[in-house]
């Protein structure tokens, strides 16, 4: 596994970001093959869209290195400030695309089996990403952090700088607000009388 | 009773659908963020030495306040000298006046002659 040896192994993320900010070379290399990846997936989950992920990724990692020589040590994990902004970024995209249709910028995610699955892959990942946009921007954050990342409601609280109660009445209601606007695309992204894949 | 909803069903197929899509980052994502981060990085800080004014440079030239104090007192007792000369330096200076004395500086009498410095 040690293909590469990292000199920073084992550092926390924020000694890097604090090597980063004293000149060190190495430091953001390190971070952004730590980090990158992951804001990368959170981007591409709540947006649907490869570039408009990428250029999103890129943003909240520029965020970062700004941010690294005022970082406050102990404050925050860089991780969950990196969710924030991602997040942050992602529903900022998502309102710009309000009344707008996706089709017109929508492109194909990686490779899949077939065309045909890749398409309604994409086809689905679309529509959450459009029904996400129509949420108000909190329910947004908490219903992707929850359900589309996987994230634990205390965690959420944190990065969303809220209650854990306030995160568990936001999911539920972006939940069923997504779950009305999507009933009537069912047939058309290929839940009707199919089985879901 | 929990009605389930069947459309809560497809809601979480396409989380799962959403949650499956992990891309890597591309080489060239890569490559314009570490651009990024060379390009706002903190260059190492460079300290500039704030330049003396003239006055402590001249104290730090010639060794401070102690040596400043030594200075005062040379230049009291090089006055008392002008003033009121020992009688041995009344030699000297008649040197610079016209007479010729030949004065020997490692005269015993002239550094041991209690009279020179004790008669002001």
């Amino acid at each position: 596994m040690n293909a590469s040896p990292d000199p920073f192994a084992g550092a926390p993320d924020e000694a890097l970001l604090v090597a980063y900010a004293n000149g060190d070379g190495q430091a953001a290399a390190v971070l952004t093959a730590r980090l990158l990846p992951r804001a990368l997936a959170q981007a591409t989950r709540m947006l649907g869209n490869q570039t408009e992920a990428e250029d999103a990724a890129q943003d909240a990692m520029m965020r970062l290195w700004k941010i690294a020589p005022d970082w406050r040590q102990g404050e925050a994990q860089v991780s969950t400030w990196l969710y924030r902004v991602v997040a942050n970024i992602c529903t900022d995209q998502l309102r710009k695309r309000r009344g707008v249709s996706l089709d017109q910028v929508a492109e194909p995610l990686d490779a899949t089996p077939s065309v045909a699955a890749q398409m309604q892959t994409q086809a689905r990942m679309t529509a959450l990403s459009e029904a996400l946009a129509q949420l108000p921007e909190r329910q947004a954050q908490a219903v992707s952090l929850r359900h589309l990342e996987g994230l634990a409601n205390p965690e959420i609280a944190q990065i969303m700088d809220i209650s854990v109660r306030s995160v568990e009445s936001l999911t539920a209601r972006g939940k069923r607000a997504l779950v009305d606007i999507m009933a009537g695309r069912k047939a058309e992204l290929g839940y009707g009388d199919d089985e879901p894949e | 009773m929990v009605m389930t909803n069947p459309n809560d069903d497809m809601l979480d197929d396409l989380f799962a659908t959403a949650r499956a899509a992990a891309p890597a980052p591309s080489d060239d994502l890569t490559a314009r963020v570490l651009a990024d981060a060379e390009a706002v990085q903190p260059q190492p800080a460079t300290t500039t030495a704030v330049m003396p004014g003239l006055w402590s440079r001249m104290l730090d030239a010639i060794g401070g306040w102690p040596a400043v104090s030594g200075l005062a007192a040379a230049t009291v007792a090089g006055i008392w000298v002008g003033v009121a000369p020992p009688s041995s330096v009344e030699d000297m200076t008649a040197t610079f006046i016209g007479d010729e004395v030949s004065v020997s500086l490692f005269s015993t009498d002239l550094l041991f002659d209690e009279g020179a410095w004790s008669d002001g």
